[in-house]
Formats: C-alpha cells, structure tokens, sequence
C-alpha cells in the first residue's frame, strides 16, 4: 500500500479495508450483533442459527468492515482457525446469561488466543457481553473476571456490556475497534 | 497418581458447574435430561428422594439455576421424559413412578395418573375381613385368623392385613373400626420404568411406557390413552431396564431381575427369550450398542451379546455405585461411565479404561447428554447432595490405550485356525461313537501297567535290587559317583547307614563287571563299622580295558558276611571311555 493511499485512507477519502471475525458460542447473538450493526434497510427480520459461516459488509465513518460472522455450533468451531490469518479484528460475543457454559467460552478463547496465527499478532479482540436485557446476565465485570481477561497482555481488548435485540452498547464497541484500526494505520505510517 | 489423573481430567472435561449443597439425593434411574421447554434448551429433571421419608420433590435445573420444584407424594423408584402426542411445540411430558402409579406431568403440571391393575385377593382373607365387619368375632381372632392364613396361602396378604398384624394390642380395635368398610385390595409397586418408541425411532417419535413392578410384571402403556398394550412375565421382580426398539415393529427389554439374572424379553412371546445367569447381582445395567454392559457387587463389569452370550469381564478398583451410557452420535462415541465409592468414575469402551474422573464425593447417579446447549455434558449428583457438571471438550479424544491396564490388545487378535480336517473329523466321530469302549479299553490297559510296575518293584525289593534297603536290621542307603574320562575311572560308593542309633557291622562290597572290557584293583572290599547317620565314601578304581569305545554296567552288591543274598544292589552305568590305555 502506497503512503499517499494510507494518506487517504487516514484522511477519510477512501475508506481502509478491514477484516473482522466474529466468533463465540452457539446462541450468543453474533449474528444479531452484525444484523443490527448493518443499515436499517438491510437488516434481516428473523435470526436463524447460522450455519458454516455469513459474510457481512458496511461502512463506519472511516472504515468499511467486512465481517465473518461464524457459526458457533461446536460442530463448526473448527472452520474458525482457517480465518484467523486474514482477520484485523476479532469480535467475540458471550452469552452473559449462560453461566454453565461460561467455561466452554472460556476455552474456546483460550485456544483461539493460544492459536499460531494469533498468538503472534497484536490484533485488537471486542467482546460483547450480549443480552444483557435477561433477567439472570452477569455484568460485563463478572464476566472479564470468569474469562479471565485481564491475563490478556499482548493484545488491546475491550469488553461492552450489549443488548443486541436493542442495539445497546453495539455503538460503543465499534467506536472503540474504529479507534484501535485508525492508531494501528497511523502507527503503520 | 492423583496428579496425573486431575491433569488428565482437564483436558478432557471442563468443570461447568459444581454446587456441593445443592441437595439433591437422587440416583440414576430418577434423572433424565430433556427439552422441556421446546425452547431447544434441554433441563435436568430430577426426582429428588429427599430424606428417604420427606421432602420427595421433582425439581427442574436450567443451567446452573433450579428453574422450579413441586412435591411428590412418595418416593420416586424411575423418571423419564417422554413424547406422548404429536403436538407442536414438541414438548415432552414427564413420569415419575411411585409406588404403583405412575404420575404424568405436563409443562411441569400434574397431567394424568395412572394406577396399575390390583391384584387376586385372597379368598380366605376377604372372608375373614367380612367377619370382622359383620362383628363376628373381635381383633384378637382376627389377628389370629390372619395368620393362619398368611402361613398356608400361596396368595400373600394385602397391605392392610399386613399393617394389622404389626399393630400393638390396644391400637388393632382402632384400626379396624377405621378400615372395615372398605374392600379389600392388593396392589403392586413399581420398581422401574423406561420408554419405548410407538412406531417410528425418530428421536422425538411418540413413546410407550414401558413398567417393571414388584409382582415381576412388565407392562407397555399407551402413551395417548395410558392403557396397558401389553404385558410380559419375568421369574423374579426386575430392578433395572434397558428398552430398544420399537413398539410396533421389534423391541427388546433387558430387564436386571432381583434373582441375581438378566432376562431379555422380545415382541413375540410374553416370556423371555434369553437368560444370562450371573455370578453376583448386577447393579448396573447400560445397553451399548446392541451389546449389555452389566455391573456386579463382585466389582466387576461384564459385556454381554444381546442374545446373552458373554464377551468380557473387567475387574474394577472399588464397588460400583451407579452407572450410565456415554453416548455422543456426533462423534461416534459409545462408552459407559461406572461410578465407583473410591469417589471416582470410570469411562469404559469395552473392557478398555479411557479414563477416570475424581469426584469430591462419591457419585450416586450419572446422567450424560445434551443439557443446556451443550451436546456432551456429564452431569452427576453426589452422596452428599451436591451437583457436579462438567462438560466434554471439544478437542477432547479418548484413546483406547491411554492408561488402560489388563491384556495387551494383541491377545484380542484371532488365530487363523486351520479348518477342521476329515482325519479330525473322523476321528471326533469315534471318540463319539465308541466312549464307551475306548474308555474301558484305556482302563484295562492302565490296570494291567499298574500291575506290571507293582510286580516289578515286588521282584526288586524281594531281590534287594534297589539302591536303597529296607530291612529293618541293616537300612542302607546307597549311591555311586563315577569320576574320571577314561581308561582309568574313580568309583565312590557312598554308604549310608539310615537307622537311627543301630550301627551296622560285617558288611562288604563286591562287584560284578565284565572281565574283558573292565579290570578292578579289589574287586571285594570289607565295610567298616556303619554309625548311624554317617555317609562312608568307599573308593576304588576301575580301568577300561577295551579301545572300542563301548561301555557296560558294573553291578555292585552290598552284602552281609555269611548271608547269600546281597542287601543292596546298584548298576552303575559306566560312561565310554574318552582315552586309551598305556601299554
């Protein structure tokens, strides 16, 4: 890429591609995150567990995302690690109401933290601590404290506590991954 | 160890949840997993035995919460989770065994009861009671009456008759005024339940119940209409069930009987098809694949065929407390998980271990399945009434070597035996025919070998042959050394005498050899006095004359000055000699 595309590309004349991968478990609503993050004249009505993987595009104020939105069944997690070499960022969203799955969460980051292809890179990961709107959810607190995430040293992480059905706390999160990808292009320069 | 088995422990399964006061007192046979809420969540239905005596409930876990609780009222001896319509949502209805009724709950809402039949009377009680109602004789008789006929009839008494005879004196007036009026009746209770597809093997097909009871009866109730399709026999009262297949077109119930056997019973007879006598009472029953895997209190796992042929037999660290299928159809993977009271519970595949889990507390029942969203999640409860779930991983693998002691896989290896030859088969075909007189042929022969040998050791002793006498006033004993390649031989004779203080006099030794292949210094020695207990070497030397390289025996006699007849004898076989002589 040529300074005067990474000029433009900091200016906002052309928007800088990025890859997103959006993972977690079965019924955690990344398919609802990435729904709702999309245009309202696009967004689908209903959410249908997602099978293999989605492939979402659109437009931020400066960048234009282009998001993976994986399956979460276990049957599929494996089709996972085969995208992480492409990925800028990674968006991982947690069912807060789920404590008794909480550890499966937790071992699914672990080993995509663990992972060549990411252990390396210094690649910005959001979580989402979704449905927060359930009676029984965990604070996003509770939730860092059972992932174990400030063990995460190498990499820039933030946590939003998220309704998606509502779009709550979606903005937030995007706001912190435009800033994380704008300071990477600027320190690429 | 413990090391090495923790570590191993969390590769495999993560600790989702463990609560040790949950308390939950329940076994395997009262929990099931099932989607109770058509929401594709499965919950963990329990039927909690409480105290033994109070507080029997069934509750309902979503997760890591109890999601509601209603009481039962007795104790719970089974709980499933079964479709009985084809209603949409497919929600499935819940029953709980108890006593002799079987409660059905919808949604979790008390739905139906069903009480099955009573059984025979006896005749002779019913007109004993009628007495007492009609105030012809008062509780004392009655009592009486009761047991004379609790002694002779082959029918038992009713609960009620029983009751009354445990009763004190002053209470009997009481309890008869109170149950006179009423009829009599005999009930049975039930000691196990399963489900059985109606027609289809669909995973969420219409299910019959399928009941075991104390009076060894198995009933199949239709699950619409809960009227009895079908009733089978067993020779004793059955305490464990496995039920595969389908209703309508072939099944199979493999019913753990208190007797100490397993009767599989099938579709076309009301009695069963096979029978698999045990050493010991099983107390574990998991069907895996179309094969039984069959616990025992001799802590032992057995594998059986489902025609009843056994397969193996594993022998297990501690006694078993329960046991439960490990089934994963998305991985292929079949296994059992057997409980143990060394708070440990085993995975086998087969005789094979694949792995061990340590648990805070002895595990008294096992539940594997989807629960939650979550495919492979083991869910156990503990003595102690604690609640323990862990969930398998996804990288998880067993690997049928890892730790697994006993015989190595290469005795499981077939022989290519040869077939059967005609010689062989001939053979076989007159052993068959002629048992009979080959046996006493064979007998003859051995009799007359033993008659044989008898008269030849008669004939040695009587000739004083043997190395050994055995006469009371000189007991010898007698053996001989050759030393030396050849042509020249040390002979050492080394005398003995064995009686116990008697010594032994006037005795010699002479020899008896071919002249023209042996030459001897002296051939005639005298024998020193014998003391008891001593062995004498007398030596002498032997030269071989002859260059042939032939050998012969020399025969030694031990004799007794003035008798004719040697004590001893003993052949000394000489060995060729390697040498020649010097001339």
């Amino acid at each position: 890429m040529g300074l005067l595309d990474k000029l433009s590309g900091w200016l906002g004349l052309r928007k800088k591609e990025v890859n997103v991968l959006c993972l977690g478990l079965d019924n955690s609503g990344k398919t609802t995150i990435i729904n709702q993050l999309k245009p309202a004249n696009m967004q689908a009505q209903e959410i249908v567990p997602t099978i293999g993987f989605n492939i979402e595009k659109f437009k931020s104020s400066s960048l234009s995302f282009t998001v993976f939105d994986m399956s979460g069944q276990s049957r599929y997690r494996n089709l996972w690690e085969h995208y992480y070499k492409e990925s800028h960022a990674i968006i991982f969203v947690i069912d807060s109401s789920d404590k008794l799955r909480m550890v499966v969460a937790k071992e699914e980051l672990d080993t995509l933290l663990n992972h060549e292809d990411i252990r390396s890179k210094k690649i910005p990961v959001l979580f989402f601590a979704n449905k927060m709107d359930l009676r029984d959810a965990m604070s996003s607190v509770k939730v860092t404290q059972m992932l174990c995430l400030e063990n995460i040293k190498d990499k820039p992480w933030h946590i939003c506590a998220s309704n998606a059905i509502e779009g709550e706390g979606l903005q937030e999160g995007l706001d912190w991954l435009q800033e994380e990808q704008v300071f990477k292009t600027l320190s690429e320069i | 160890v413990s090391d090495v088995f923790i570590e191993e422990t969390l590769r495999k399964w993560l600790d989702a949840h463990y609560d040790p006061v949950a308390g939950l007192y329940t076994f395997s046979s009262c929990v099931d997993l099932a989607d109770l809420s058509g929401d594709g969540e499965s919950r963990l239905v329990v039927g909690d035995l409480g105290s033994g005596s109070s507080g029997m409930k069934l509750k309902v876990y979503r997760g890591t919460a109890l999601m509601s609780e209603s009481t039962l009222l007795d104790l719970p001896a089974g709980l499933v989770a079964f479709f009985m319509d084809l209603h949409e949502p497919r929600i499935p209805a819940v029953a709980v065994a108890s006593g002799p009724c079987v409660y059905v709950y919808k949604n979790l809402r008390p739905y139906f009861k069903f009480t099955l039949p009573g059984l025979e009377v006896n005749s002779l009680e019913q007109d004993v009671w009628q007495q007492a109602r009609e105030g012809q004789i008062d509780p004392l008789t009655l009592k009486e009456m009761l047991e004379g006929v609790r002694k002779k009839a082959d029918i038992p008494l009713s609960v009620r008759s029983l009751r009354f005879l445990s009763l004190e004196t002053s209470d009997m007036d009481e309890f008869v005024q109170l149950h006179k009026q009423q009829p009599i009746r005999r009930q049975t209770v039930i000691t196990c339940i399963g489900t059985l597809k109606k027609s289809t093997a669909d995973e969420d097909g219409v299910s019959c119940l399928v009941i075991g009871t104390e009076s060894s009866d198995v009933y199949v109730l239709d699950p619409e209409a809960f009227i009895i399709l079908s009733k089978m026999s067993l020779p004793a009262a059955p305490t464990m069930m496995d039920v595969t297949g389908q209703f309508d077109v072939e099944f199979r119930i493999t019913a753990a009987c208190r007797n100490g056997n397993i009767y599989i019973l099938r579709r076309e007879s009301d009695k069963p098809k096979y029978c698999i006598e045990l050493s010991s009472h099983p107390v574990g029953l998991v069907r895996v694949g179309k094969n039984v895997v069959v616990g025992c209190t001799d802590e032992s796992l057995q594998g059986f065929t489902q025609k009843g042929k056994k397969l193996w037999r594993t022998i297990l660290p501690a006694p078993i407390t329960t046991m439960a299928a490990m089934d994963l159809p998305t991985r292929g993977f079949q296994a059992v998980l057997v409980g143990l009271a060394n708070c440990e519970v085993q995975l086998y595949r087969d005789k094979n271990l694949l792995s061990t889990i340590k648990t805070p507390d002895v595990v008294t029942s096992i539940c594997f399945g989807r629960y939650g969203r979550e495919d492979g999640t083991l869910i156990m409860t503990t003595k102690g009434g604690g609640l323990i779930v862990k969930i398998l991983k996804r990288t998880a693998a067993f690997d049928d070597k890892d730790s697994a002691p006993g015989p190595p896989l290469a005795q499981s290896v077939r022989l290519n035996v040869p077939k059967k030859t005609k010689l062989y088969v001939d053979q076989t075909l007159r052993e068959r025919e002629n048992g009979l007189a080959m046996h006493r042929a064979f007998q003859m022969d051995l009799s007359r070998l033993r008659l044989a040998a008898a008269k030849a050791y008669v004939k040695a002793l009587e000739s004083s042959l043997t190395p050994m006498s055995s006469s009371l006033t000189e007991p010898l004993k007698m053996n001989a050394v050759v030393q030396g390649l050849g042509p020249s031989f040390k002979l050492t004779l080394n005398v003995q005498n064995t009686a116990a203080c008697r010594p032994v006099m006037n005795l010699a030794i002479s020899f008896l050899y071919d002249e023209s292949l042996y030459r001897m210094r002296n051939p005639y020695m005298k024998i020193p006095l014998l003391v008891p207990g001593l062995i004498y070497p007398v030596e002498t030397f032997v030269e071989c004359t002859s260059d042939k390289g032939i050998s012969d025996i020399i025969k030694v006699f031990i004799l007794h000055e003035g008798k004719s007849s040697p004590l001893l004898t003993a052949h000394i076989n000489m060995p060729v000699s390697e040498g020649l002589t010097l001339n």
